[in-house]
């Protein structure tokens, strides 16, 4: 039972970061129609430029302000010169064209940084927490208060404020969103801004956890897309319910099946659940309208 | 067919000459190993330059069939005994079984349910070659392949066989394009809609070019395997699934040929790198990655046609001036793009 538990625990806090990342994802296909497959570097980006600007002798929290800072600059920075560019494009350039930037962030970062792993500082100390048996590292739990902080931030910008009424307009409808007076390519470059900054902050709070490399965001940035997907492509609430079952099934199938196959299985189980319910299990009916 | 010929029989010739000269021709064994891998790559991108030009999917682990085609054979051969040229029909029916199943439930799907689905595909094929170890001989790999015998194990006879496949492949797909089957994919990269109300079966069709992509990639991985002669599970991987995609992406989704261009270009890029990469000391990171990362990305925002069809089309205006400045009639519809065009007002 503890050991269980322990799993569940581990799931969550890994669950967290997919679900960060996911909801990245559909914050950016809601107003766009764009999958960022780029999604996952913004991650890695985070985490390196952290390790890298402590590296430089800043203090953690100017660099971690300064990274996220840095990353949200380069989200803004696709979308404006790479992603409006080619605006016409159908979703399989879409695909190819976020695929090739994310090949080529990794390339880059391949480079400046080399392939060695780094370790980033745990915000606390090292000491993992004990609860009735199971243990869990504190930066396990400042990782879930991010998650938390984050999602929350988010859900309160999208329901309330007049900016998240825009994006939820474009969302909708970009034409008549244009009709009142929004500007459908600058709400789209808001919500690369957010999926950068958001991105960057997942990376950072899980790069003293696992370390951090040039080529950890391809596969968070997968599991999260897995995740977007399983909770049918813009719909936040089921998004989020499943980077948080990905994170737990995976955990629980490493602890009791096998680690080298874990994630294998949180993929065996994404291919089934589309197998059996192609618009994700909240699926709403108009998932997939990527254009293709 | 005959007119078919016609229209790319100048460009087959010396597709043909060229292919038939270039093991004679090159001063050594380094190029004519160059030349075989070029060939293999082939196979697995004409087979994909099917899905994305023709169904207008994407496939992003196209590696992973090439994989398992490799160990298939790789494990029948050395484990139990058989004769590569029936072990090389099993490691293409067997990628092409995965391609089918993964295929069957996502090819109706719309969006990027199969980008997804390969993607993750891709990961679980790599992870189970590594953990499968008393099959794989996992993350060590295996060793001792034999080899084709095909014209006494040299060099140059691997070379004629892997390219007489590639020609093979060649023309079965060229054949595809330009037939009922061809239009009826082509209207569905136009439009799914149109195509359904036509009475095309869209799923069938994009589950047939799927599987015989995996097909293809299959055959490539059998007889990349005999030729190693090694295998471990490392060049299988979103790597490799990537450089296939530059390759098509670079000559041209929409073109058979372009896929064979680019994938001579990509290769060539990848040995200038390697090159490069010896003479730069320092460097640390992965220059192939960086550079083609950047290809996608460029040509989808320059060149989104890719190279093939966009000489083709330079080579059409030229032509179409020449003959305007001789009073001449138009030019009749010689290339694929152009009977595109005239099929699909």
């Amino acid at each position: 039972m503890t050991e269980l538990l322990q799993y569940i625990a581990n799931g969550l806090v890994s669950g967290g970061i997919y679900a960060i990342v996911a909801v990245g994802f559909i914050t950016i296909y809601r107003v766009s129609k764009v999958i960022n497959l780029a999604q996952g570097e913004f991650l890695m980006l985070g985490g390196m430029f952290t390790v890298a600007l402590i590296g430089v002798n800043l203090p953690y929290g100017v660099a971690v302000l300064l990274a996220i800072l840095a990353v949200t600059l380069i989200a803004i920075v696709l979308q404006k010169y790479v992603i409006a560019y080619v605006k016409n494009a159908s979703a399989l350039s879409l695909i190819i064209l976020t695929i090739g930037l994310s090949t080529l962030f990794r390339g880059a970062a391949s480079m400046v940084w080399g392939k060695d792993a780094y370790a980033l500082e745990p915000i606390t100390s090292n000491n993992p927490v004990s609860v009735a048996g199971v243990t869990i590292a504190q930066q396990g739990l400042w990782i879930l208060a991010t998650v938390l902080v984050v999602l929350l931030f988010l859900k309160y910008l999208m329901d309330k404020t007049m900016l998240g009424k825009k994006i939820n307009a474009c969302a909708i409808n970009p034409m008549a969103a244009r009709l009142m007076g929004i500007n459908p390519a600058r709400m789209s470059m808001i919500a690369f801004a957010i999926s950068g900054a958001t991105g960057a902050l997942a990376g950072i709070v899980i790069a003293p956890l696992n370390v951090t490399s040039y080529d950890v965001g391809t596969l968070l940035g997968i599991k999260g897309f897995a995740a977007a997907i399983l909770g049918g492509l813009g719909n936040p609430v089921g998004t989020v319910v499943a980077a948080f079952l990905i994170g737990i099934v995976e955990s629980l199938g490493a602890g009791y099946i096998s680690s080298g196959m874990k994630d294998a299985i949180a993929f065996l189980v994404l291919i089934a659940v589309l197998l059996i319910k192609p618009s994700g299990i909240f699926g709403e009916r108009s998932v997939g309208k990527g254009g293709l | 067919m005959k007119q078919l010929l016609g229209n790319w029989g100048k460009g087959f010739a010396i597709y043909l000459v060229l292919m038939i000269l270039y093991p004679l021709v090159v001063p050594d064994a380094y190029f004519r190993s160059v030349g075989i891998v070029i060939g293999l790559h082939a196979i697995v991108t004409i087979g994909l330059c099917l899905v994305m030009g023709l169904a207008g999917q994407i496939s992003l682990g196209q590696a992973a069939f090439w994989g398992i085609g490799a160990y298939t054979s790789a494990v029948l051969t050395t484990k139990y005994g058989l004769s590569p040229f029936v072990t090389l029909i099993v490691a293409a029916a067997v990628p092409a079984l995965f391609a089918f199943i993964l295929g069957r439930a996502i090819a109706g799907l719309q969006g990027y349910y199969l980008a997804m689905a390969t993607l993750a595909f891709g990961y679980i094929a790599q992870i189970g070659m590594t953990e499968w170890e008393s099959v794989t001989g996992g993350a060590s790999g295996m060793i001792s392949i034999p080899t084709i015998p095909f014209f006494g194990d040299t060099e140059t006879g691997m070379f004629y066989l892997i390219w007489g496949i590639v020609t093979l492949v060649l023309l079965f797909s060229l054949n595809l394009f330009h037939s009922r089957v061809g239009r009826a994919f082509r209207a569905i990269h136009k439009s799914e809609i149109a195509a359904t109300s036509m009475g095309i079966d869209v799923r069938r069709f994009k589950l047939n070019a799927f599987v015989l992509s995996g097909a293809f990639a299959g055959i490539s991985g059998g007889l990349y395997a005999h030729y190693m002669g090694i295998l471990d599970p490392q060049p299988f991987g979103m790597h490799e699934s990537i450089k296939f995609l530059t390759m098509v992406v670079i000559g041209g989704m929409s073109s058979i040929w372009g896929a064979l261009v680019g994938t001579v270009l990509i290769n060539f890029i990848s040995e200038g790198l390697i090159l490069l990469g010896e003479v730069i000391p320092g460097l640390k990171g992965d220059l192939d990655t960086i550079v083609f990362g950047a290809i996608l990305v460029l040509i989808v925002m320059f060149m989104p046609e890719g190279l093939v069809p966009r000489l083709r089309a330079i080579r059409e205006k030229a032509q179409a001036k020449k003959a305007k400045g001789k009073m001449a009639p138009a030019p009749s519809t010689q290339s694929e793009q152009a009977t595109e065009r005239k099929a699909i007002p």
